[in-house]
Protein backbone atom coordinates (compact mmCIF):
# COMPACT_ATOMS: atom_id res chain seq x y z
CA UNK A 1 0.00 0.00 0.00
CA UNK A 2 1.42 3.68 -0.93
CA UNK A 3 2.14 5.54 2.06
CA UNK A 4 -0.67 8.43 0.66
CA UNK A 5 -3.40 5.88 0.41
CA UNK A 6 -3.40 5.48 4.38
CA UNK A 7 -6.08 8.30 4.11
CA UNK A 8 -9.07 9.14 2.66
CA UNK A 9 -11.36 12.33 2.74
CA UNK A 10 -14.63 13.80 2.29
CA UNK A 11 -14.24 17.04 0.84
CA UNK A 12 -17.83 18.14 1.19
CA UNK A 13 -17.72 17.10 4.71
CA UNK A 14 -18.40 20.07 7.43
CA UNK A 15 -15.44 18.72 9.41
CA UNK A 16 -12.52 21.00 7.60
CA UNK A 17 -10.16 18.61 5.42
CA UNK A 18 -7.26 18.91 7.81
CA UNK A 19 -9.28 17.88 10.61
CA UNK A 20 -10.33 14.78 9.00
CA UNK A 21 -6.49 14.26 8.22
CA UNK A 22 -5.17 14.69 12.21
CA UNK A 23 -8.05 12.21 13.18
CA UNK A 24 -6.76 9.57 10.84
CA UNK A 25 -2.77 9.96 11.91
CA UNK A 26 -4.30 9.29 15.47
CA UNK A 27 -6.51 6.62 14.67
CA UNK A 28 -3.35 5.33 12.45
CA UNK A 29 -1.53 5.45 15.40
CA UNK A 30 -3.34 4.84 17.99
CA UNK A 31 -4.05 1.25 16.37
CA UNK A 32 -0.38 0.83 15.74
CA UNK A 33 -0.58 0.78 11.94
CA UNK A 34 1.73 3.57 12.06
CA UNK A 35 3.77 3.15 14.48
CA UNK A 36 6.50 4.89 16.26
CA UNK A 37 9.48 6.14 13.84
CA UNK A 38 7.04 5.46 10.86
CA UNK A 39 7.43 8.04 8.49
CA UNK A 40 3.74 10.12 7.53
CA UNK A 41 4.00 10.65 3.55
CA UNK A 42 5.05 14.28 2.50
CA UNK A 43 2.87 16.88 1.83
CA UNK A 44 3.20 16.76 -1.74
CA UNK A 45 1.97 13.00 -1.82
CA UNK A 46 -0.76 13.25 0.03
CA UNK A 47 -2.03 16.09 -1.74
CA UNK A 48 -1.62 14.37 -5.11
CA UNK A 49 -3.06 11.23 -4.05
CA UNK A 50 -6.03 13.31 -2.76
CA UNK A 51 -6.13 15.65 -4.78
CA UNK A 52 -6.10 18.63 -2.08
CA UNK A 53 -4.50 21.76 -1.63
CA UNK A 54 -1.30 21.23 -0.50
CA UNK A 55 -1.22 23.49 2.47
CA UNK A 56 -4.45 21.80 3.55
CA UNK A 57 -2.05 18.70 4.46
CA UNK A 58 0.83 20.92 5.44
CA UNK A 59 -1.73 22.37 8.19
CA UNK A 60 -2.32 19.50 9.38
CA UNK A 61 1.14 17.66 9.93
CA UNK A 62 2.01 21.47 11.61
CA UNK A 63 -0.72 20.63 13.78
CA UNK A 64 -0.23 16.96 14.28
CA UNK A 65 3.66 18.50 15.33
CA UNK A 66 2.32 20.88 17.74
CA UNK A 67 0.46 18.42 19.42
CA UNK A 68 3.95 15.97 19.58
CA UNK A 69 2.15 13.83 17.76
CA UNK A 70 4.79 13.15 14.84
CA UNK A 71 8.10 15.07 14.95
CA UNK A 72 9.94 16.38 11.91
CA UNK A 73 13.44 14.63 11.26
CA UNK A 74 15.25 16.67 9.17
CA UNK A 75 16.12 15.52 5.94
CA UNK A 76 13.25 12.36 6.60
CA UNK A 77 9.98 14.08 7.32
CA UNK A 78 7.58 13.85 9.63
CA UNK A 79 7.89 10.47 12.20
CA UNK A 80 5.31 9.30 14.52
CA UNK A 81 6.07 9.56 17.98
CA UNK A 82 5.66 6.92 20.70
CA UNK A 83 2.00 7.36 22.04
CA UNK A 84 2.46 9.05 25.34
CA UNK A 85 2.39 6.75 28.86
CA UNK A 86 -0.87 5.23 30.11
CA UNK A 87 -1.65 4.66 26.04
CA UNK A 88 -2.98 1.56 25.09
CA UNK A 89 -6.56 0.39 25.55
CA UNK A 90 -7.76 3.76 27.54
CA UNK A 91 -5.99 5.70 25.84
CA UNK A 92 -7.41 5.09 22.20
CA UNK A 93 -11.37 4.23 23.88
CA UNK A 94 -10.57 8.00 25.37
CA UNK A 95 -9.56 9.13 21.50
CA UNK A 96 -13.02 7.28 20.98
CA UNK A 97 -14.90 9.18 23.47
CA UNK A 98 -16.35 12.40 21.68
CA UNK A 99 -17.98 10.37 18.83
CA UNK A 100 -19.47 8.14 21.51
CA UNK A 101 -20.95 10.91 23.11
CA UNK A 102 -22.22 12.18 20.36
CA UNK A 103 -23.47 9.34 19.10
CA UNK A 104 -25.49 9.14 22.31
CA UNK A 105 -26.51 12.48 22.19
CA UNK A 106 -28.06 11.69 18.76
CA UNK A 107 -29.59 8.31 19.85
CA UNK A 108 -31.39 10.00 22.61
CA UNK A 109 -32.91 12.50 20.61
CA UNK A 110 -33.95 10.06 18.02
CA UNK A 111 -35.49 8.15 20.82
CA UNK A 112 -33.90 4.82 19.83
CA UNK A 113 -34.03 1.82 22.05
CA UNK A 114 -30.33 1.08 23.36
CA UNK A 115 -30.34 -2.29 22.33
CA UNK A 116 -31.00 -1.06 18.85
CA UNK A 117 -28.15 1.27 18.63
CA UNK A 118 -25.78 -0.71 20.17
CA UNK A 119 -26.87 -3.84 17.96
CA UNK A 120 -26.37 -1.24 14.96
CA UNK A 121 -23.10 -0.55 16.47
CA UNK A 122 -21.80 -3.86 16.63
CA UNK A 123 -22.60 -4.71 13.25
CA UNK A 124 -20.26 -1.68 12.43
CA UNK A 125 -17.49 -3.40 14.03
CA UNK A 126 -15.35 -5.77 12.45
CA UNK A 127 -15.38 -9.37 14.14
CA UNK A 128 -12.11 -10.27 13.89
CA UNK A 129 -10.12 -10.46 17.30
CA UNK A 130 -8.32 -7.64 17.61
CA UNK A 131 -4.83 -6.60 19.64
CA UNK A 132 -5.73 -5.55 23.26
CA UNK B 1 4.23 38.72 0.34
CA UNK B 2 2.06 41.27 -1.15
CA UNK B 3 -0.97 40.67 -2.12
CA UNK B 4 -0.76 40.13 -5.71
CA UNK B 5 -4.32 41.53 -6.29
CA UNK B 6 -5.45 44.68 -4.85
CA UNK B 7 -9.06 46.38 -5.50
CA UNK B 8 -9.93 49.58 -3.22
CA UNK B 9 -12.93 51.54 -3.52
CA UNK B 10 -13.51 49.87 -7.22
CA UNK B 11 -17.01 50.68 -8.85
CA UNK B 12 -18.00 49.66 -12.30
CA UNK B 13 -20.90 49.57 -14.07
CA UNK B 14 -22.11 48.78 -17.47
CA UNK B 15 -24.99 51.29 -18.52
CA UNK B 16 -27.42 51.78 -15.58
CA UNK B 17 -26.30 48.45 -14.42
CA UNK B 18 -23.74 48.54 -11.43
CA UNK B 19 -21.67 45.11 -11.05
CA UNK B 20 -18.80 46.62 -9.06
CA UNK B 21 -20.20 48.71 -6.10
CA UNK B 22 -16.95 50.43 -4.01
CA UNK B 23 -15.47 46.85 -3.97
CA UNK B 24 -12.20 45.96 -1.67
CA UNK B 25 -10.57 42.93 -2.53
CA UNK B 26 -7.17 41.38 -1.62
CA UNK B 27 -5.89 37.89 -2.57
CA UNK B 28 -3.58 36.34 -0.15
CA UNK B 29 -0.17 35.41 -1.87
CA UNK B 30 -0.11 31.66 -2.16
CA UNK B 31 -3.38 30.94 -1.50
CA UNK B 32 -5.92 29.35 -3.88
CA UNK B 33 -8.80 31.65 -3.20
CA UNK B 34 -12.37 30.65 -5.03
CA UNK B 35 -14.27 33.57 -5.95
CA UNK B 36 -18.01 32.69 -4.79
CA UNK B 37 -21.06 34.23 -6.11
CA UNK B 38 -24.62 33.94 -7.87
CA UNK B 39 -25.11 34.12 -12.11
CA UNK B 40 -24.73 37.47 -12.77
CA UNK B 41 -22.69 38.64 -9.43
CA UNK B 42 -20.09 40.70 -11.29
CA UNK B 43 -17.51 37.29 -10.54
CA UNK B 44 -16.22 37.97 -14.34
CA UNK B 45 -15.76 41.81 -14.04
CA UNK B 46 -14.09 41.21 -10.52
CA UNK B 47 -11.92 39.55 -11.88
CA UNK B 48 -11.16 41.03 -15.49
CA UNK B 49 -10.68 44.39 -13.66
CA UNK B 50 -8.23 42.87 -11.15
CA UNK B 51 -5.56 41.89 -13.96
CA UNK B 52 -6.13 45.18 -16.29
CA UNK B 53 -8.87 43.43 -18.62
CA UNK B 54 -11.26 46.20 -17.60
CA UNK B 55 -10.75 49.48 -16.61
CA UNK B 56 -12.35 50.45 -12.90
CA UNK B 57 -15.02 53.96 -13.71
CA UNK B 58 -13.41 54.59 -9.82
CA UNK B 59 -11.49 53.41 -7.11
CA UNK B 60 -7.99 51.29 -8.13
CA UNK B 61 -7.03 47.92 -8.89
CA UNK B 62 -3.23 47.05 -8.08
CA UNK B 63 -2.07 43.82 -9.58
CA UNK B 64 1.88 42.41 -8.61
CA UNK B 65 2.08 46.46 -7.25
CA UNK B 66 1.73 48.10 -10.40
CA UNK B 67 -1.75 49.53 -11.62
CA UNK B 68 -3.86 46.93 -13.55
CA UNK B 69 -5.07 49.14 -16.26
CA UNK B 70 -1.39 50.20 -16.68
CA UNK B 71 0.65 47.12 -16.63
CA UNK B 72 4.33 46.93 -17.74
CA UNK B 73 5.10 44.14 -20.48
CA UNK B 74 7.08 42.33 -17.53
CA UNK B 75 4.37 42.23 -15.08
CA UNK B 76 2.00 41.22 -17.59
CA UNK B 77 4.14 38.04 -18.81
CA UNK B 78 4.24 37.00 -14.71
CA UNK B 79 -0.27 36.61 -15.08
CA UNK B 80 -1.80 33.52 -16.48
CA UNK B 81 -5.34 33.82 -17.65
CA UNK B 82 -7.78 31.70 -18.92
CA UNK B 83 -11.44 32.92 -19.23
CA UNK B 84 -15.04 31.44 -19.13
CA UNK B 85 -14.41 30.05 -22.63
CA UNK B 86 -10.92 29.46 -23.83
CA UNK B 87 -10.58 31.20 -27.16
CA UNK B 88 -8.52 28.43 -28.80
CA UNK B 89 -7.82 28.95 -32.33
CA UNK B 90 -9.63 26.33 -34.06
CA UNK B 91 -7.59 25.70 -37.14
CA UNK B 92 -4.26 25.13 -35.61
CA UNK B 93 -3.32 21.58 -34.29
CA UNK B 94 -2.03 21.93 -30.43
CA UNK B 95 1.20 21.55 -31.06
CA UNK B 96 1.25 24.47 -33.36
CA UNK B 97 -1.42 26.40 -31.17
CA UNK B 98 1.60 26.20 -28.83
CA UNK B 99 4.35 27.40 -30.38
CA UNK B 100 2.19 30.01 -31.60
CA UNK B 101 1.07 31.49 -28.35
CA UNK B 102 5.00 30.58 -26.95
CA UNK B 103 6.45 32.74 -29.62
CA UNK B 104 4.02 36.06 -27.75
CA UNK B 105 5.93 35.44 -24.45
CA UNK B 106 9.04 36.02 -23.65
CA UNK B 107 9.18 33.84 -20.89
CA UNK B 108 7.76 30.96 -22.44
CA UNK B 109 9.09 27.46 -21.34
CA UNK B 110 8.69 24.79 -24.51
CA UNK B 111 9.72 22.06 -22.79
CA UNK B 112 7.12 22.86 -19.64
CA UNK B 113 4.56 23.08 -22.11
CA UNK B 114 5.41 19.83 -23.20
CA UNK B 115 5.57 18.23 -20.56
CA UNK B 116 1.88 19.99 -19.03
CA UNK B 117 0.38 19.00 -22.89
CA UNK B 118 1.77 15.44 -22.13
CA UNK B 119 0.73 14.59 -18.98
CA UNK B 120 -2.65 16.16 -19.58
CA UNK B 121 -3.29 14.08 -22.44
CA UNK B 122 -3.36 16.56 -25.36
CA UNK B 123 -2.97 15.22 -28.82
CA UNK B 124 -0.37 17.22 -30.44
CA UNK B 125 -2.04 16.53 -34.24
CA UNK B 126 -5.53 17.66 -33.72
CA UNK B 127 -6.59 20.89 -34.81
CA UNK B 128 -8.17 22.59 -31.73
CA UNK B 129 -11.72 22.82 -32.94
CA UNK B 130 -11.75 18.99 -32.56
CA UNK B 131 -10.69 19.08 -28.95
CA UNK B 132 -13.61 17.76 -26.37
CA UNK B 133 -14.42 20.63 -24.14
CA UNK B 134 -12.47 19.21 -20.93
CA UNK B 135 -9.38 19.12 -23.71
CA UNK B 136 -9.77 22.64 -24.34
CA UNK B 137 -10.19 24.02 -21.16
CA UNK B 138 -6.93 21.46 -20.43
CA UNK B 139 -5.00 23.33 -23.20
CA UNK B 140 -6.23 27.03 -22.17
CA UNK B 141 -4.65 26.06 -19.08
CA UNK B 142 -1.18 24.86 -20.49
CA UNK B 143 -1.18 28.35 -22.54
CA UNK B 144 -1.88 30.22 -19.23
CA UNK B 145 0.88 28.44 -17.65
CA UNK B 146 3.89 27.50 -20.00
CA UNK B 147 5.72 31.51 -19.16
CA UNK B 148 5.20 30.10 -15.38
CA UNK B 149 2.89 32.54 -13.71
CA UNK B 150 3.28 33.72 -10.43
CA UNK B 151 -0.23 34.03 -10.64
CA UNK B 152 -3.05 32.78 -12.36
CA UNK B 153 -6.67 33.74 -12.27
CA UNK B 154 -9.22 31.06 -13.56
CA UNK B 155 -12.95 32.26 -15.26
CA UNK B 156 -15.10 29.28 -14.51
CA UNK B 157 -12.58 26.96 -15.35
CA UNK B 158 -14.71 24.00 -14.88
CA UNK B 159 -18.42 24.91 -15.52
CA UNK B 160 -18.49 23.37 -19.02
CA UNK B 161 -16.74 20.07 -17.99
CA UNK B 162 -18.79 16.93 -17.32
CA UNK B 163 -17.81 15.20 -13.71
CA UNK B 164 -14.59 13.08 -15.16
CA UNK B 165 -13.03 16.22 -17.27
CA UNK B 166 -13.61 18.43 -14.16
CA UNK B 167 -12.07 15.78 -11.82
CA UNK B 168 -9.28 15.87 -14.14
CA UNK B 169 -9.07 19.87 -14.51
CA UNK B 170 -9.10 20.05 -10.92
CA UNK B 171 -6.38 17.49 -10.17
CA UNK B 172 -4.29 20.00 -12.85
CA UNK B 173 -5.16 23.10 -10.82
CA UNK B 174 -4.38 21.06 -7.18
CA UNK B 175 -0.26 20.60 -8.92
CA UNK B 176 -0.32 24.06 -9.78
CA UNK B 177 -1.36 25.31 -6.67
CA UNK B 178 1.57 22.57 -5.17
CA UNK B 179 4.08 24.19 -6.91
CA UNK B 180 3.09 27.94 -5.31
CA UNK B 181 1.19 29.77 -8.04
CA UNK B 182 -1.32 32.23 -6.55
CA UNK B 183 -4.79 31.01 -7.78
CA UNK B 184 -7.86 33.11 -8.34
CA UNK B 185 -10.75 30.97 -9.45
CA UNK B 186 -14.57 31.85 -9.63
CA UNK B 187 -16.94 29.15 -9.71
CA UNK B 188 -20.77 28.81 -8.64
CA UNK B 189 -19.54 24.81 -7.78
CA UNK B 190 -18.35 24.50 -4.27
CA UNK B 191 -17.88 21.05 -4.60
CA UNK B 192 -14.99 21.55 -6.96
CA UNK B 193 -13.49 24.58 -4.46
CA UNK B 194 -13.06 22.44 -1.05
CA UNK B 195 -11.03 20.35 -2.75
CA UNK B 196 -8.62 22.57 -4.21
CA UNK B 197 -9.30 26.38 -2.81
CA UNK B 198 -8.30 27.26 0.83
CA UNK B 199 -10.11 30.33 0.84
CA UNK B 200 -13.30 31.51 -0.27
CA UNK B 201 -14.07 35.29 -1.66
CA UNK B 202 -18.10 35.68 -1.55
CA UNK B 203 -19.09 38.76 -4.18
CA UNK B 204 -22.38 39.92 -3.55
CA UNK B 205 -24.50 42.94 -4.83
CA UNK B 206 -21.00 44.34 -6.01
CA UNK B 207 -18.82 43.67 -3.10
CA UNK B 208 -16.87 41.15 -1.24
CA UNK B 209 -19.10 40.25 1.81
CA UNK B 210 -17.32 37.79 2.99
CA UNK B 211 -13.33 36.65 2.57
CA UNK B 212 -12.03 33.64 4.76
CA UNK B 213 -10.15 30.22 5.16
CA UNK B 214 -12.80 27.51 4.02
CA UNK B 215 -11.77 25.69 7.44
CA UNK B 216 -12.90 28.90 9.39
CA UNK B 217 -15.75 29.03 7.88
CA UNK B 218 -16.60 25.19 8.54
CA UNK B 219 -15.24 25.92 11.91
CA UNK B 220 -17.75 29.04 12.45
CA UNK B 221 -20.74 28.45 10.16
CA UNK B 222 -22.98 25.86 12.11
CA UNK B 223 -26.48 25.04 11.73
CA UNK B 224 -28.29 24.52 15.22
CA UNK B 225 -31.01 22.93 15.56
CA UNK B 226 -33.20 23.25 18.84
CA UNK B 227 -36.00 21.02 19.80
CA UNK B 228 -38.54 22.48 22.82
CA UNK B 229 -41.84 22.15 24.45
CA UNK B 230 -41.81 25.64 25.44
CA UNK B 231 -41.73 28.43 23.15
CA UNK B 232 -38.08 29.87 23.09
CA UNK B 233 -37.37 33.07 24.14
CA UNK B 234 -36.55 35.41 21.51
CA UNK B 235 -32.86 35.88 23.04
CA UNK B 236 -31.32 32.63 22.70
CA UNK B 237 -27.51 34.43 23.86
CA UNK B 238 -26.44 33.19 20.78
CA UNK B 239 -23.98 35.88 18.54
CA UNK B 240 -23.73 35.82 14.47
CA UNK B 241 -27.38 34.62 14.24
CA UNK B 242 -27.33 34.60 10.53
CA UNK B 243 -31.35 33.63 10.21
CA UNK B 244 -33.74 31.97 12.74
CA UNK B 245 -36.47 29.53 11.19
CA UNK B 246 -39.25 29.03 14.26
CA UNK B 247 -41.26 26.02 13.56
CA UNK B 248 -43.24 24.25 16.11
CA UNK B 249 -41.37 23.22 18.75
CA UNK B 250 -38.41 24.62 18.25
CA UNK B 251 -36.42 26.54 16.03
CA UNK B 252 -33.71 26.08 13.52
CA UNK B 253 -30.47 28.81 13.42
CA UNK B 254 -27.58 29.29 11.00
CA UNK B 255 -24.96 30.72 13.09
CA UNK B 256 -21.63 32.03 12.40
CA UNK B 257 -19.70 32.19 15.77
CA UNK B 258 -17.15 31.64 17.50
CA UNK B 259 -16.07 27.65 17.14
CA UNK B 260 -15.65 27.56 21.17
CA UNK B 261 -18.84 29.11 21.93
CA UNK B 262 -20.75 26.18 20.77
CA UNK B 263 -20.35 23.61 23.18
CA UNK B 264 -21.31 26.72 25.83
CA UNK B 265 -24.49 27.22 24.24
CA UNK B 266 -25.36 23.51 23.45
CA UNK B 267 -24.96 22.95 27.43
CA UNK B 268 -26.97 25.97 28.35
CA UNK B 269 -30.16 25.09 25.80
CA UNK B 270 -29.55 21.34 27.50
CA UNK B 271 -30.14 22.44 30.63
CA UNK B 272 -33.08 24.60 29.75
CA UNK B 273 -35.06 21.64 29.00
CA UNK B 274 -34.15 21.61 25.02
CA UNK B 275 -32.66 19.04 22.74
CA UNK B 276 -30.19 20.59 20.57
CA UNK B 277 -28.06 19.42 17.69
CA UNK B 278 -25.12 21.19 15.92
CA UNK B 279 -24.64 20.12 12.20
CA UNK B 280 -21.38 20.60 10.65
CA UNK B 281 -22.07 21.96 7.27
CA UNK B 282 -20.54 21.50 3.88
CA UNK B 283 -19.37 24.68 1.79
CA UNK B 284 -22.36 24.39 -0.42
CA UNK B 285 -24.70 25.39 2.98
CA UNK B 286 -22.75 27.38 4.56
CA UNK B 287 -22.55 29.38 0.96
CA UNK B 288 -26.14 29.14 0.06
CA UNK B 289 -26.30 30.37 3.70
CA UNK B 290 -23.54 33.77 3.03
CA UNK B 291 -25.50 34.73 -0.31
CA UNK B 292 -29.00 34.61 1.18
Amino acid sequence: MRPATLFVVQPTSGVPIYRQLMDQVLALRSSGRLPEGALLPSVRQVAEELQINAMTVSKAWSLLERDGVVELQRGHGMRITAPQAGGTLRQRLAELHPLLEHLAARAHQLALPRQDVLDALAALLPSTKDKP
Amino acid sequence: MNPPIVMRQVSKSFGTKTVLDTCDFELRAGSVTGLLGVNGAGKTTLLRTAIGLARPDTGTATVLGEPAWNLSAAAKARIGYVPQTPGLIGWLNVRDHLAYVGAFQPRWDAAFAEDLRTKWDLPPDTKCAKLSPGEAQRMALVLALAHRPELLVLDEPAASLDPIARKQFMAAVVEVAAAGTTILLSTHLCADLERVADRVAVLQRGRIVRDAGIDELKERVKRVRVAVDAPLPKDLGLSGILSRRDLDGGSVLMVDGDPETYAKTSARLLQAGATVAIDELGLEEIATELLQ
